[in-house]
């Protein structure tokens, strides 16, 4: 036998077969010993995980019983272009198309944008409608992409901003109920992690995709009726520019539900272009939001407790004089010369100071307001009537304060001054539904800007609301009540109501704190607060006007009761309330 | 030697390799379509490429039979010279056009003119005519010079063929930049000097010289220099990817790494849709590692085993020098474009950029593959049907001679 020698083919043969025996060796190692390793990497690079956002629930209004909408979501579409891809000969076609599409949304430096060659992500437009998009999309330029989103949209547009709030970049609300029912609002977002390919796509292939789908917002039906909302608007503006004044709320509100009617401000901001706001203190609700003195309107709640307390009766008789020594101190009645013998019902018809310190005395021992009066004073105020407490009202709301009668700073002086309205902040919204349950019966409502839910055919299902505490015995409220009509007939400025109907009020004047600390009527604030009805009060109005720094001597009598005039005349009309007699 | 039946099994295997394609193209090819569309802006269809695919594996089957037709001594004799200059010179052209006059049919890719572009045809690349034509022209040079037992001149045999291996590898690497086709170049020969029966001394020494000048070669150009270097790297930066060299090789890794034992199944790949460069192409190996899994891919390497060790059964049994050393250029051709495509894909090479024969997508590579198989499959007629010894003929290996006191039959032994 000879001895075998490798020719070589053979010997290529076995180069080959070491070769292929080698990568056999190592795609094994790859495949099957370090499989686990790939899997894991290949997850890393090729699984992503999506964020389906939910749509944001809707925001309603009333109109005459009927929800519509107010807040809206729109789709829209952001134009991204990756300059690497764009050809060149494209650039200048892309730039004309959205000048022609949506020159509006486009960015403005889209032009420099879209010569960043390096670049693979550039926003040339925002926000624009799918319409736009359509047109764009037919033009076909390879590298130019459209995403989509979706933004607020206000089909009412100013209407309501500082009680509807707006919602950010982020999709957070931010202000308003926007803010305060981001919860019910929001939904809850959908999660899909999914395999991809390069651009992002999912794809359908691969055991480990996840879906969650997204949980849509809830829809939230606001008390607030689009057609006195949008009045009250009108009315505050046209009242707060014939003062003179800059600044101004209003809020009406039913008193027999505690919802809220309108809730207004001035000056306002379109939710839909808060990005242009210079002065954020704008989104800033004056009813919910800013403390204020609210004075000579708390009148009405002094007499309250007086009556309530058994201590005085509309004909009570006093012994009236311009000023009244108080402690160290010496306070005065703003109107002069009615010195004597006067009524409970004069106090309140012609805002006397002296008047209301003396009902206070008489909660006490009748020489001064002592402790107990103080802490009967305390009990109505902060405890019944809830001044200096949030009211729950579905908004951000600032709590006020009212100080304690056993504290330093709740002294005899201080309260004296609560009496008329002075030396305690409160928010608007808090005086106004105290004032609800002074002329419903003495009945106190939570504040509330929704309406409960709404059906298919947007027919509102109010909730069944029951009063949360007993204010004034309703003997007292109906005395009030009276008393405010007769506060209100008894002035000039009643004469302009409708006749037939139940309207009662009070103005009040805020003397403000001048810089040195003390209180000043060189500045002052005017407010209003009073009711109106048929038969019984079927709305509450509060309004209030400033110009804070700009010297007015604002009064509530002509420059804050106009507008409620105004605005209680039209409501009669719109509630279509039939005349008393 | 009498015409017999050829080895049916060449036709066999490049049948299945072309089908295999076929299959992996057409669930692929809609991603990749997809993906053109929205990075480039073009319409491709979803069928886009597996029509092309089928098209050029159409052209490739004509191409097989034509070459395993044709009589033999056309290319390997008669024309074999044209096609060699033929390739050559349109290479040289090619840049010219492109490099110099600009003209539109040489297009561009990555600085270099590789392609020439025949409008609604497509697009050829000259670089494979002139692969086939050295294969033919050269396997006649050195198949004469062995027959001559002149294999080991340096004057008449080494020299000339390092001239115009130069001239080739000029054209090819240093003109077009096209380092895969230099390399499959110089298997083709290497495999042919080897069975030309080539000194091993010289063969040490050519190798020698080629291991020197592909040194130089990377050490001086940065960018090669790079592609060494995170081919060295290995798995340490798998998935802090830094340049497209790397992440290359890392995404083929995960490719096939994440195929498994079995892999995920036709259409389920992911890395097809944008991750793995090239996925069609050159990366064609990594895409069926994730589809087809380890099972798969040591089918395929068994399949492409098979087809190049039926080429060296072919090449043992012919007679004619020329014609062996045909089919052993053709094993270096096929072989050096597997060894090289896989490894790379494997990460025990670095990148050169090579296809994977008759899998890959690509018209003029499949279709000169496939000319040299055809051919091969031409020259399995002619076999012995027991090995040859290289040069035993002619006396240069003495075992095959008879010895003294032996009988005439004693030297048949390998007739």
């Amino acid at each position: 036998m000879q001895q075998r020698t490798f020719t070589r083919t053979d010997i290529l043969a076995i180069i080959l077969v070491g070769c292929m025996a080698l990568f056999v060796l190592r795609l094994f190692w790859l495949q099957v010993v370090r499989h686990d390793d790939y899997v894991q990497i290949a997850k890393q690079t090729q699984q992503r995980s999506f964020v389906m956002p939910a749509p944001r629930g809707e925001i309603y209004m009333m109109d005459n019983g009927k929800a519509v909408p107010v807040v809206l979501n729109q789709t829209v579409y952001t134009v991204i272009a990756d300059p690497e891809i764009v050809k060149d000969s494209d650039k200048s076609k892309i730039i004309a198309a959205l000048r022609e599409v949506a020159s509006g949304e486009m960015v403005s430096s889209a032009e420099e944008l879209l010569d960043k060659n390096n670049s693979r992500y550039e926003v040339l437009a925002r926000n624009i409608t799918r319409s736009q998009a359509e047109k764009l999309k037919s033009k076909d330029f390879s590298g130019v992409g459209f995403q989509r989103g979706s933004i607020r949209s206000y089909p009412e547009g100013q209407l309501g901003a500082q009680l509807l709030g707006f919602v950010n970049h982020d999709g957070d609300g931010q202000y308003g109920v926007e803010q305060q029912l981001q919860d019910k609002l929001k939904g809850r977002d959908g999660l899909l992690q999914s395999v991809t390919d390069v651009r992002n796509v999912p794809l359908n292939v691969g055991k480990d995709n996840i879906r969650v789908e997204p949980q849509a917002g809830e829809n939230i039906v606001l008390s607030v009726d689009r057609n006195i909302q949008s009045y009250a608007e009108e009315a505050l503006k046209r009242g707060v520019e014939a003062a003179g004044a800059t600044n101004g709320s209003v809020i009406v509100m039913r008193p027999d539900t505690g919802q809220v009617l309108a809730m207004a401000d001035f000056p306002s901001f379109s939710p839909g272009e808060y990005y242009n706001v210079e002065d954020p203190s704008v989104f800033m609700s004056g009813t919910t939001l800013v403390l204020h003195e609210p004075a000579s309107v708390i009148k009405s709640f002094t007499m309250a407790m007086g009556i309530d307390q058994g201590v005085i009766s509309p004909q009570t008789v006093y012994q009236n004089t311009d000023c009244i020594a108080v402690a160290d101190r010496t306070m005065c009645n703003a109107l002069r010369g009615l010195g004597g013998q006067r009524t409970m019902q004069d106090v309140l018809s012609n805002s006397l100071n002296v008047g209301t310190i003396t009902v206070g005395r008489l909660l006490g021992d009748g020489q001064s307001v002592n402790l107990k009066a103080r802490q009967t004073m305390y009990d109505y105020l902060y405890e019944k009537f809830g001044f200096g407490k949030r009211t729950g009202i579905e908004l951000a709301e600032a709590k006020g304060i009212v100080h304690r009668p056993d504290t330093g700073d709740g002294d005899e002086v201080r309260y004296s001054a609560m009496t008329f309205g002075q030396s305690m902040n409160l928010t608007m919204v808090q005086v106004a539904s105290a004032f609800n349950s002074l002329v419903n019966g003495g009945n106190y409502y939570r504040p509330t800007v929704l309406a409960g839910s709404v059906d298919s055919e947007g027919r509102a299902d109010l909730p069944d609301v029951q009063p949360v505490r007993r204010t004034v015995a309703e003997s007292t409220s109906a005395q009030v009540t009276q008393m405010l009509v007769d506060a209100r007939r008894s002035s000039w400025i009643g004469a302009s109501d409708k006749p037939g109907y139940l309207i009662g009020g009070k103005t009040g004047t805020a003397e403000t704190v001048a810089e040195s600390g003390a209180y000043t009527t060189n500045e002052t604030v005017a407010t209003y607060l009073g009711f109106g009805g048929s038969e019984s009060p079927e709305y509450v109005i509060m309004v209030r006007v400033a110009a804070p720094g700009k010297g007015l001597r604002l009064a509530g009598e002509r420059h804050a009761a106009p507008i409620f005039t105004d605005l209680s005349n039209w409501m009669i009309d719109y509630m279509k309330l039939a005349p008393r007699r | 030697m009498r015409r017999h039946r050829p080895l049916y099994q060449i036709a066999l295997y490049v049948g299945l390799l072309l089908l295999l394609g076929l299959i992996v193209m057409y669930a692929i090819g809609p991603q990749r379509a997809n993906l053109l569309n929205y990075a480039y802006g073009s319409s491709y269809d979803d069928n886009f490429f597996f029509s092309k695919q089928l098209i050029s594996a159409i052209i490739a089957i004509v191409a097989f039979a034509f070459f395993a037709f044709l009589p033999y001594k056309v290319v390997t004799e008669k024309y074999a010279k044209h096609i060699f200059l033929g390739g050559l010179a349109l290479c040289v052209l090619l840049v010219f056009a492109g490099a110099v006059l600009n003209l539109p049919f040489a297009t561009e890719t990555n600085g270099a003119y590789r392609w020439i572009y025949l409008g609604g045809f497509g697009s050829i690349q000259p670089s494979e005519i002139l692969k086939f034509g050295a294969l033919v022209f050269m396997a006649g040079f050195l198949g004469m010079r062995a027959s001559q037992g002149k294999i080991n001149d340096t004057q008449e045999t080494l020299v000339p063929l390092a001239i115009a291996m130069g001239a080739s590898l000029f054209v090819v690497v240093v003109m077009q930049k096209d380092l895969g086709t230099g390399i499959s170049l110089l298997a083709i020969i290497l495999s042919m000097l080897m069975v030309a029966g080539l000194g091993w001394k010289l063969l040490l020494k050519i190798v020698g010289v080629l291991v020197a000048a592909s040194l130089v070669f990377v050490v001086t150009a940065p960018h090669r220099m790079e592609r060494v270097m995170t081919f060295l790297q290995g798995d340490s930066n798998i998935s802090g990817v830094q340049d497209d060299n790397s992440y290359h090789i890392a995404q083929a890794r995960i490719a096939i790494g994440s195929g498994g034992l079995l892999g995920l199944g036709i259409g389920n790949s992911v890395q097809a849709t944008g991750y793995l460069p090239e996925a069609i192409n050159d990366s064609i190996f990594a895409i069926m590692g994730e589809t087809f899994g380890f099972i798969g891919l040591v089918g395929i390497l068994v399949l492409f085993t098979a087809l190049l060790l039926s080429l060296l059964h072919v090449a043992a049994r012919l007679p004619d020098m020329k014609l062996r050393l045909v089919v052993a250029g053709v094993f270096g051709w096929v072989g050096s474009h597997v060894l090289l495509n896989v490894a790379a894909m494997t990460g025990l090479a670095p990148l050169t950029g090579i296809p994977l024969p008759l899998l890959s997508y690509g018209g003029t590579s499949m279709l000169f593959i496939a000319a040299g198989l055809g051919l091969a499959f031409q020259l399995s007629r002619y076999t012995s049907h027991k090995p040859l010894t290289e040069g035993g003929l002619h006396g240069q290996d003495s075992s095959s001679r008879r010895r003294v006191g032996r009988t005439r039959y004693a030297s048949r032994r390998s007739i």
